[in-house]
């Protein structure tokens, strides 16, 4: 069964402005692709249909198996907490420590404070800050506190995982860095979407490319077909 | 357009796992409040002149019922001795010399439905005349004393002092009969009047403080929108945002009370010397009594209550504003 599926979905804003027209895929448990597309191509409004920031004006979108269109506005955070989000500003917590920040999602769902312990330094761990728990977000550098809001987005252990343009405050060579993280992450069976228009990164990581043009899906590339 | 996914992972592990168990969920709910309890005043501490500007406020809007519940407070104990005065004053005509006073007296008192009766010659009110007023230096110009003997009746308690006035009327040495019914019944109006405006006003400043909690707690929400936003992204119910929101209401409740109960305690001490010296003049002694212990604590949960169901109106309105299915409405 498929993780996250749209079947022709489409988005109009009240002003008219179609933002997504009859878009349709599917992605299976640990898979990960990259959506991409010139500015206003429907990037990110894809994104916050995954997230219920939005709903669709016609179509469904499934995550789990379960039309979203069925989750109202009491289930939306339990709907949340299988999706993590990472955002191209990290939004941080910056009043709170790099520990508080990255437990957030586990206090939000009343995971025990032994086992948010344990989650969080293991996360911390991976995105290679291990011993900067105490740290407030303004002490760390741009790329560090994008680890930050990857690990904070993986703590819960998501099903759907969606990054909008997580690498475009970024310099070259810590938007590789950060790209690579995410590709770690479909081992743990969550599903990754990364919006970008960062063409030269989306190549170098041979992953499934979607690719959007005025809000609609004119590409849906597998470089492992094409090989 | 469809494309279907590609890559099948059955082996990989579950990307969720089971949730807490209820005792788990129930410590993590107690330290939930704890934390939302403590960075809402952190939070209200590190503005400390907009907080103290906000209690000021809301602490005003307290003073002044609380300074009304005071006075019909004090007024009511003040005219508590005029109403459970139950003499009556019988001024005798002036042709009555004191033997006559003296047999009228005893008549009286041998009445087992009157309790005392006591004569005040006319000697001795004009003493105590000269010593009220400032008019000692005119009455020494009087040839001769113009006040009448008077008798202060108090009925046995089966006896209405109503009903004892009027069958005084009837004696024959009996030229003027006081009794302050009418005087109190006018006077207990004007305190059930005052008892009333006190509970509008209250009402009215209640709404008042609500606002101004309310209006606080919007611009708190308005600062921290972009972090609402992110935790509810993360998974956070209504309650888990609002929670903190309901503790910073709470917090400016609780300090108002605080405010208001320390004003509303030093206004009768500011007032006693003035007031003093009214009654006095009067030749009488009166205490002005400040707020009970019940009526401070009432104030304490009132605002608090207030406070908290301030900050639920602003912080709910806020709440609505943002979801998915009022941007869809729109």
């Amino acid at each position: 069964m498929s993780q996250l599926r749209f079947e022709h979905v489409s988005k109009r804003y009240p002003g008219g402005h179609e933002a997504l027209v009859d878009v349709g895929f599917s992605m299976e448990e640990g898979e990960m692709l990259f959506v991409t597309g010139h500015s206003g191509a429907g990037k990110s409004t894809l994104l916050r249909l995954i997230h219920l920031s939005e709903r669709p004006t016609r179509g469904a979108v499934f995550v789990g198996g379960r039309n979203l269109a069925t989750v109202r506005r009491r289930g939306l955070p339990q709907h949340r907490r299988q999706v993590g989000v990472v955002f191209q500003d990290h939004r941080l917590l910056m009043d709170r420590s790099v520990f508080d920040n990255v437990a957030l999602p586990l206090v939000i769902a009343g995971v025990a404070r032994a086992e948010i312990a344990k989650r969080v330094r293991v996360v911390l761990d991976k995105v290679g800050l291990g011993g900067r728990e105490r740290a407030l977000p303004m002490a760390l550098s741009s790329g560090e506190q994008q680890r930050v809001g990857i690990a904070r987005a993986v703590v819960a252990r998501p099903r759907v995982l969606v990054a909008d343009e997580p690498t475009g405050n970024l310099d070259p060579q810590l938007a590789a860095e950060i790209m690579e993280l995410f590709t770690e992450l479909p081992a743990q069976g969550t599903c990754v979407l990364v919006a970008s228009h960062d063409l030269h990164q989306v190549r170098r990581l041979k992953k499934r490319v979607l690719v959007l043009e005025h809000g609609r899906l004119i590409d849906d590339f597998r470089p492992e077909a094409a090989a | 357009m469809s494309a279907s996914g590609a890559r099948p992972a059955r082996n990989t592990p579950r990307p969720r796992d089971a949730g807490p168990g209820l005792g788990e969920r129930l410590r993590a709910w107690r330290e939930l409040h704890l934390y939302s309890l403590f960075s809402s005043i952190g939070r209200m501490m590190q503005r400390p002149w907009a907080t103290v500007l906000t209690a000021g406020v809301m602490a005003i809007a307290l003073v002044l019922p609380l300074c009304l519940v005071m006075l019909v407070d004090n007024l009511e104990r003040l005219s508590g001795d005029f109403r459970q005065s139950r003499e009556v004053s019988v001024f005798l005509v002036p042709q009555a010399d004191a033997g006559a006073v003296e047999t009228l007296a005893q008549r009286l008192r041998d009445d087992p439905q009157i309790e005392s009766v006591l004569v005040r010659s006319p000697e001795e009110g004009l003493a105590e005349f000269r010593q009220m007023t400032d008019f000692s230096d005119a009455l020494a110009l009087l040839s001769e004393n113009p006040l009448p003997a008077v008798l202060v009746v108090t009925p046995a308690s089966q006896l209405e002092p109503l009903v004892l006035a009027q069958r005084l009327r009837a004696l024959p040495e009996a030229d003027f009969v006081q009794h302050d019914a009418q005087w109190r019944a006018r006077l207990n109006a004007w305190l059930g009047f005052g008892r009333h405006l006190a509970l509008v006003v209250a009402g009215l400043l209640g709404v008042g403080v609500l606002l101004v909690v309310g209006n606080t707690v919007r611009l708190d929400i308005q600062g921290r929108a972009e972090e609402i936003q992110t935790v509810q992204l993360l998974g956070a119910t209504d309650g888990f945002v609002r929670r903190p929101f309901l503790y910073l209401g709470a917090w400016y409740g609780l300090f108002a009370a605080i405010l208001a109960l320390i004003v509303a305690t030093l206004v009768p001490l500011a007032l006693q010397p003035a007031v003093a010296g009214l009654v006095e003049s009067y030749g009488a002694g009166f205490r002005l009594r400040g707020l009970g212990w019940g009526v401070a604590g009432i104030t304490l949960l009132v605002s608090i209550a207030l406070g908290w169901l301030g900050a639920w109106l602003a912080a709910g309105h806020h709440l609505r504003q943002t979801t998915p299915d009022a941007e869809a409405k729109a």
